[in-house]
């Protein structure tokens, strides 16, 4: 027990850390003295160029990294253990094509003229992106609803499906849009925490704040039904519940973050299996220290994104350019013997 | 206080017309080892389910100590009532003592975490299926005989005061079937109400207080102790063939033996 109470503790400096460094690491780095001298001096933010970047561009960034990639690890943990599946990520259920799929429809519409100002100052590509993700789930749902519970194995292959079915219409979409708005469409796909002011923070916090909650509440109920499905529900664990709860739940945070960062990919499988390596896999402590995980993993890809990488390169390389190999290391260093699915 | 499970004329069908149980009744009381036997499709598992509360059915009642189980809720009546099912497939590796603790759940706060007692009451559950030496084990590498022990340390620490087993020892050897149908007396002496789903009649005549004969028609045949329902004519309606019955060679119970249909000369 204690080394990983130790190995949780480090984990959670890591990734406040991160969080810090997001904030003064940059293109230009900020001198936290020079934040704090002119913050002292109360001097307003648009005569200071320090605070000026600091909280219109660096504390939004980081913020939207800290809470996409905290839910995004967060929710993929959720489903490994709904669908009972190691390979299970938060887009397995083919939320995140849908989602693109939608946001490509956004930008046809838009050049057609239709929708550019979005929904009540919501952009548009995120409200189609939403909207598009909440129909996949819906429909994944119902064609693999039964009258007991739903078997993991025909909510996934019902999930895949759909994802494929999306994944087609990008193709449709792409192979019929004009081709100078391919590169704005296939720079959304790679995602990215470059998010504009405190909107789409705000978004996110409504959206991952009480999604989590409810998540990590079920921590205790995804222990039974990770050990057994019936021995569970002899236990008194409503599983019909438990599934519908924690997949709708984890869809809905899920396509709010796709909606806002784009399809920001590999955090979802990654951080709950490096996690999962320290904690060992009763959910309380998996899904809290993923959710500490994913926002530092995040915030650490961001700040490779801007800093070492040329340019501004898209975090969606990002992550899976990090986390592949790491992950990898993983498999080839653990035998994986916490799954025996 | 005595703990009583009664199921009344108890009848249910997974689809329409399809019927699994006709009207089927039991009871099910601390301090006896009920088995539950019948050919293969008789409906004996989901009985099960419905004694266990999982199930609901269509008709009939079923009444947890004057009170209907449904009125229940599934942590309340979990504290009562323990389910073990046929097969345990876990997604990942958890060791003995955690997979034993999971039996707290009914117990638990509600961010499950564990007090000194549910630790005190999971050892304790260790101690009575004597797999206390296993519990730093990992669940996975335990062989049939030993998981068996452990999952049944793991709805003892439930705390409840009926098992209902579905057929516990049908994947171990027949030493190890033996060890646990002993294991099972001996927490009947300490008071728990076991009912088990077996196909194996010579087992429940041994160890079993008293027998619920399914037939292959989803109706009860007979029930009562294993020496009065484990006959040769009962045994042939439920299953449909020559079922002969003698003396168990060295201990009071009935011995059944299925022949073949030409007969076997025995």
């Amino acid at each position: 027990m204690r080394p990983r109470m130790l190995g949780a503790v480090l984990l959670l400096c890591a990734s406040v850390a991160m969080g810090f460094a997001s904030l003064v690491i940059g293109t230009e780095n900020i001198e936290l003295g020079t934040v704090v001298q002119e913050w002292r001096a109360g001097r307003p933010v648009a005569d200071s160029p320090a605070l000026s970047v600091l909280f219109n561009q660096r504390l939004p960034r980081t913020l939207a990294a800290l809470l996409g990639g905290a839910g995004l690890a967060l929710a993929g943990g959720v489903f490994q253990a709904l669908l009972r599946n190691p390979l299970a990520t938060p887009y397995t259920l083919g939320i995140a094509s849908a989602g693109a799929f939608g946001a490509w429809i956004a930008f046809i519409l838009s050049d057609a003229g239709w929708f550019v100002s979005g929904v009540l100052g919501i952009p548009s590509v995120q409200v189609f992106a939403f909207l598009f993700a909440g129909a996949d789930v819906l429909l994944v749902y119902m064609l693999a609803a039964r009258k007991e519970h739903s078997s993991p194995a025909v909510l996934l292959l019902a999930g895949v499906t759909m994802g494929m079915l999306a994944n087609s219409g990008i193709m449709l979409t792409r192979y019929l849009a004009a081709p100078d708005r391919l590169v704005a469409m296939d720079r959304w796909l790679m995602g990215g925490v470059d998010v504009l002011g405190y909107r789409p923070v705000w978004t996110l916090t409504l959206g991952v704040a009480p999604c989590a909650l409810v998540l990590l509440a079920q921590a205790g109920k995804l222990d039974q039904f990770g050990f057994s499905g019936e021995l569970a529900a002899g236990r008194g664990v409503n599983i019909k519940w438990l599934q519908i709860l924690t997949f709708s739940v984890g869809s809905l945070m899920t396509a709010i973050i796709v909606s806002v960062i784009g399809p920001v990919g590999f955090i979802g499988l990654i951080v709950p299996h490096a996690v999962r390596a320290l904690t060992g896999p009763r959910h309380y402590l998996l899904l809290a220290l993923s959710l500490v995980a994913g926002g530092g993993f995040l915030c650490f890809c961001d700040i490779i994104a801007r800093k070492i990488l040329p340019g501004e390169t898209p975090i969606g390389i990002v992550t899976t350019l990090i986390g592949g190999p790491f992950f990898l290391y993983l498999l080839m260093r653990r035998k994986f013997t916490d799954w025996d699915a | 206080m005595s703990c009583q499970l009664i199921a009344t004329e108890v009848s249910f069908a997974y689809e329409r017309d399809k019927c699994v149980l006709n009207g089927v009744e039991a009871t099910i009381q601390d301090g006896s080892v009920t088995g539950i036997v019948g050919p293969n499709g008789s409906g004996k598992s989901t009985f099960l389910r419905i004694l266990a509360g999982l199930l609901h059915p269509d008709a009939g009642s079923v009444h947890l100590n004057d009170r209907a189980l449904r009125s229940y809720s599934g942590r309340e009546r979990a504290r009562s009532i323990a389910f073990l099912p046929q097969s345990i497939s876990p997604a990942f590796s958890l060791s003995v003592f955690e997979v034993v603790c999971l039996g707290r759940y009914p117990h638990s706060s509600a961010w499950g975490s564990l007090s000194a007692q549910d630790v005190a009451v999971a050892s304790r559950a260790l101690v009575q299926t004597q797999t206390d030496a296993l519990r730093h084990r990992d669940f996975g590498s335990l062989s049939g005989g030993e998981r068996q022990r452990v999952l049944l340390a793991s709805i003892l620490a439930q705390e409840p005061r009926l098992l209902l087993l579905d057929e516990p020892t049908s994947a171990l050897d027949i030493h190890h079937q033996v060890e646990v149908m002993a294991l099972l007396r001996h927490l009947c002496r300490d008071g728990y109400g076991i009912a088990l789903v077996t196909h194996d009649l010579n087992l429940a005549a041994r160890f079993c207080d008293r027998v619920v004969l399914l037939g292959a028609t989803h109706c009860i045949v007979a029930d009562g102790r294993p020496e009065d329902v484990l006959t040769g004519p009962l045994l042939s309606e439920a299953y449909g063939s020559t079922i002969r019955v003698g003396q168990h060679p060295f201990a009071p119970a009935p011995f059944v033996m299925a022949t073949l249909p030409e007969g076997d000369g025995s």
